[in-house]
């Protein structure tokens, strides 16, 4: 114990006599220049425009549909992706668990079983259009980790509010930075043999999402 | 408008009609050559290789010798880079104030030959005639380190005659490196072997440059290899005209 | 040395051959060099067109460098904050001064886990360390989870990129290896097919073992955050999965804050993957009940790195964000690929990188490995000077070495200094060339140009001719139109 409490101060030691011995260079983190684009310009029908173009890049199926049509749309796409199993995140909406399929609720489910399911559905917390990217901070209507990682379809409820253009408007949404957050930004892929793309290594195969037109 | 020839001691030594190129185009426009005979070299190679005193050395005896030059003009991108990039390393780490103030002043009046004749005289025509297909090897001193941007291409269009074609992948190093080229002549000579595959590609009968030490690596390979290609450098094209034609012995 | 040429490349900077003589092995392997050169194109083409697309890059990498400089000028400070942080969210913080030091760390986690085996996210720090020997040392069986580690893994392999770390083996390599070792005879070189078996390969693995090791792309101060960056999800699998996680990292990847990834999540993908935003980011903080690893350990290190801090030169080195895009952009690692440079990390920041955490004690002949066409530079999201930096290491070493006795009489060492002494007189200058012109012609032939030359001369006459010096310098020929008149 010992021990490890003088590498901590030695290494310390080191990190500040090697940072004292040259002058500042940088401002406080505040001066530092973020002379780039914080802000995008598109109007909201682009925005949401983009995001689907860039989503449907990554081959993920992509519908719309008005706020009170949202059950009725999430029992349709989920009928069409042919599968019946599902788990749903503990705090999904219950009308969002459309019937006429075997739904397993997380509370706390051993991973085997969650293993076993065919698709997950959960809502979001942001999409960033230029990049196709859904960004989700694992709150209770979002579900834990594991359920947006084992089943091989993920069905993803995007609200057309929760959708900003750039990268740093979704961080400027970030009021206090989450413990927990998955950028994802299409299925996973690979390039590691001769650079060949290959989609669905490890993760869903399959990403549908259902934006929510709840803006006029 | 007066201007003194930095000749840079590898075009002195190995290529002297890049200097006479370049004399005999600036007294056509009607600059005054000057040529400090005391010049001999920039430092450049030493310090790349890693002999900073010597570079430093050197360093400072440039700057003394320029300080009354008008302004001083450098056929080799990589020699003005040398100056802009690393004099001021070289003079902040081993200099005095004396030196950095003088080192100063001289700073502005280089100019590599593409800068002075675009910048300072303002013309891209200069009533060069050259009836031959040419490439352009945009050498990595130039290209990033002085950003010289499209001055090369503004002036070869003007060349009455001339064949311009595109050197594809123009920006990738020819593997000359100065003290590369024999402490790793390996993969010098590897990527000189792609290079040449552009050039060849370009079906030009030459491939120009703004510097020699490019054109002296990749010369020196299509003579090995019979190539059918001469390299010259751009300061001969542009001298060159009908009655005057460029010297070439590639 | 590739699988191909069936030897295993060196990649300890103790052991490694110097540069050149690496190079040349590399250099007549036309497989090696058409693997790394398409791989090249294929990255080079897609950031070429995001970075077009991208009207505000310069402005990002003015701020990913601002950003970088900015935590290491204040780097203990964001370390301890980041400590502090991290415990309260759960994890348990190690400092490890020098690879030996993590390494013995990591061995006692795994035996206070009782862990016999660990699965592994790819990180260079990891092989850094040289933790997995070290493992198998101590009787844990070691599984990389990246398909490109796996290849390595089972190929007796080492990596030869940052990003791409098997781009130097080919789909027959790479079915040759599985087949061989998953025991698949029936496996096609599909890369499709390649994919699936190492899916197969790792499913359960993910499932059952219980302990991962990972590195990290970032740690952020502000929250005790670490980030993962990947494309494959088998990061997400190794953090999400197990009981217990260890991250290792240098101390130099702290960011101030989470906002910070707004930039450095933009100018990563794009340099390394020539994407817009990589397939998946992960980023956890200590530990959440009910979610993920219930114990989380990170092994803060420093091996080389608060040394390097404290240059003036030198410092830039640590902004790095490990992104490859600088191997990507060089014309020498285009020709070489990366076992040339005998080190982990290879290319460009290889060749700045490595001779600094060996104290420039190894590795010499790595910063002398580039022709200072400064591509590099021009690409790296950061701006790290590295040619700056390449001719800084490189009077190091010369002033290391010009001290030993035996470079008194090296050539290189005897021709600079007498190029050094003539460069400092006009009339020296000139009498050398008149000797060098004198001398040269023994070796001129009637056509005016030199073949062959003895000594160092050999090594430009190996593939290229030499023109004979002219009969007049430009000097001469300059002091003779002065007597003309003309």
């Amino acid at each position: 114990m010992s021990t490890q409490i003088s590498s901590r101060q030695l290494i310390l030691d080191s990190v500040r006599a090697a940072t004292e011995r040259l002058p500042k260079q940088t401002a406080g983190w505040t001066e530092l220049p973020r002379r780039y684009m914080r802000r995008g310009s598109l109007d909201a029908e682009a925005r949401l425009r983009l995001m689907t173009e860039r989503l449907r890049e990554y081959d993920a199926e992509v519908v719309e549909c008005a706020p009170g049509d949202l059950p009725a749309a999430v029992a349709a796409r989920l009928a069409a992706s042919g599968r019946h199993s599902f788990v749903a995140p503990e705090g999904l909406p219950g009308e969002w668990m459309a019937a006429g399929f075997d739904w397993k609720i997380d509370h706390a489910l051993p991973t085997p079983e969650i293993e076993t399911v065919e698709g997950v559905l959960t809502a979001a917390t942001c999409g960033v259009a230029e990049s196709g990217t859904i960004v989700l901070h694992h709150s209770a209507a979002e579900g834990r980790r594991v359920l947006t990682l084992l089943p091989d379809f993920h069905l993803c409820v995007l609200r057309a509010s929760q959708v900003v253009e750039t990268l740093p408007e979704y961080f400027d949404r970030c009021h206090t930075a989450p413990p927990l957050v998955t950028w994802i930004s299409g299925p996973s892929a690979t390039a590691d043999i001769e650079m060949t793309r290959i989609k669905g290594v490890h993760g869903p195969r399959f990403l549908a999402v259902i934006l929510v037109r709840d803006e006029v | 408008m007066r201007t003194s020839l930095f000749i840079t001691c590898y075009n002195d030594t190995l290529y002297p009609e890049t200097g006479r190129a370049v004399v005999r185009l600036l007294e056509r426009l009607g600059v005054t050559v000057e040529f400090n005979a005391g010049q001999t070299c920039c430092g450049q190679m030493h310090a790349n290789t890693g002999f900073r005193g010597e570079a430093f050395s050197q360093a400072k005896r440039l700057v003394r010798l320029y300080q009354d030059a008008e302004t001083v003009v450098i056929p080799s991108s990589s020699c003005v880079a040398m100056i802009r990039d690393q004099y001021p390393l070289l003079f902040d780490e081993l200099g005095n104030d004396a030196v950095r103030r003088d080192f100063a002043t001289l700073l502005p009046r280089i100019y590599e030959l593409s800068e002075f004749l675009i910048d300072k005289l303002g013309v891209d025509d200069v009533g060069a005639y050259f009836p031959h297909r040419v490439t352009y090897h945009a050498s990595c001193h130039g290209l990033r380190g002085l950003h010289l941007g499209d001055r090369p291409f503004r002036l070869l269009a003007k060349v009455r005659g001339l064949d311009e074609v595109m050197l594809p992948n123009l920006d990738r190093c020819c593997g000359f490196g100065g003290t590369f080229s024999i402490k790793n002549a390996e993969v010098s000579s590897a990527m000189l072997a792609v290079k040449l595959q552009d050039i060849a590609a370009t079906g030009a009968e030459y491939c120009t440059a703004l510097d020699n030490s490019c054109l002296m690596h990749l010369g020196g390979a299509m003579h090995r290899q019979y190539a059918g290609m001469k390299t010259i450098h751009m300061a001969q094209i542009l001298a060159s005209t009908e009655t005057t034609p460029a010297e070439v012995f590639a | 040395m590739s699988v191909a040429a069936g030897h295993r490349a060196v990649l300890d900077p103790e052991l490694a051959s110097p540069f050149p003589i690496a190079a040349e092995v590399e250099l007549r392997n036309p497989q090696l060099r058409k693997n790394v050169a398409h791989a090249i194109d294929v990255i080079q083409a897609k950031r070429g067109r995001l970075v077009a697309e991208k009207t505000d890059w310069q402005q990002l990498r003015s701020a990913a460098s601002a950003i970088r400089a900015h935590a290491l000028e204040n780097l203990g400070e964001y370390l301890a904050e980041f400590e502090t942080r991290c415990t309260a969210a759960g994890g348990v913080v190690h400092w490890a001064r020098d690879a030996a030091e993590a390494r013995k760390i990591i061995v006692d986690l795994l035996r206070q886990e009782n862990a016999s085996e660990v699965i592994k996210i790819k990180t260079m720090t990891s092989a850094e360390i040289q933790l997995n020997p070290a493992l198998e040392a101590a009787g844990v069986s070691v599984f990389e989870t990246d398909l490109a580690e796996i290849i390595l893994q089972l190929g007796d392999d080492e990596p030869s990129h940052i990003v791409v770390p098997a781009l130097h083996v080919n789909r027959s390599q790479v079915r040759e290896i599985f087949a061989r070792r998953m025991g698949l005879p029936e496996l096609s070189d599909d890369p499709r097919a390649l994919t699936a078996a190492a899916r197969n390969y790792l499913r359960r693995k993910f499932l059952d073992i219980p302990t991962a090791i990972s590195g990290a792309n970032f740690l952020i101060a502000e929250t005790g955050g670490v980030a993962i960056v990947e494309s494959e999800g088998n990061g997400r699998m190794c953090l999400t999965l197990p009981r217990t996680m260890i991250t290792l990292a240098g101390i130099e990847k702290v960011l101030p804050r989470y906002q910070d990834l707004e930039v450095m999540l933009q100018v990563l993908a794009r340099s390394a993957t020539g994407e817009r935003m990589n397939p998946y980011t992960s980023l956890w903080t200590g530990v959440t009940p009910g979610d993920g690893p219930q114990r989380f350990h990170v092994v803060l290190l420093d091996n080389g790195r608060s040394a390097i801090l404290g240059k003036k030169t030198e410092r830039q080195t640590l902004k790095c964000i490990r992104c490859g895009a600088c191997q990507n952009a060089c014309p020498v690692y285009r020709q070489t690929g990366g076992h040339a440079y005998g080190s982990v990390y290879g290319g460009p920041i290889g060749a700045i990188l490595t001779p600094q955490l060996m104290r420039l004690e190894h590795a010499q002949t790595l910063p002398f490995a580039s022709s200072l066409c400064g591509a590099c530079y021009e690409v790296c999201p950061v701006k790290i000077n590295i040619p700056e930096v390449l001719i800084e290491l490189r009077a190091q070493v010369v002033d290391q070495e010009r001290k030993q006795a035996g470079r008194v009489f090296d050539p290189m060492y005897l021709g600079m200094r007498a190029a050094g002494f003539v460069f400092m007189s006009a009339g020296r200058f000139r009498l050398a060339q008149w000797l060098g012109r004198a001398g040269l012609r023994l070796f001129t032939r009637k056509d005016g140009w030199i073949h062959a030359l003895p000594s160092l001369g050999a090594r430009w006459t190996g593939t290229r001719d030499l023109r004979g010096l002219p009969k007049q310098t430009f000097h001469e020929w300059w002091a003779q139109r002065g007597k003309e008149g003309s």
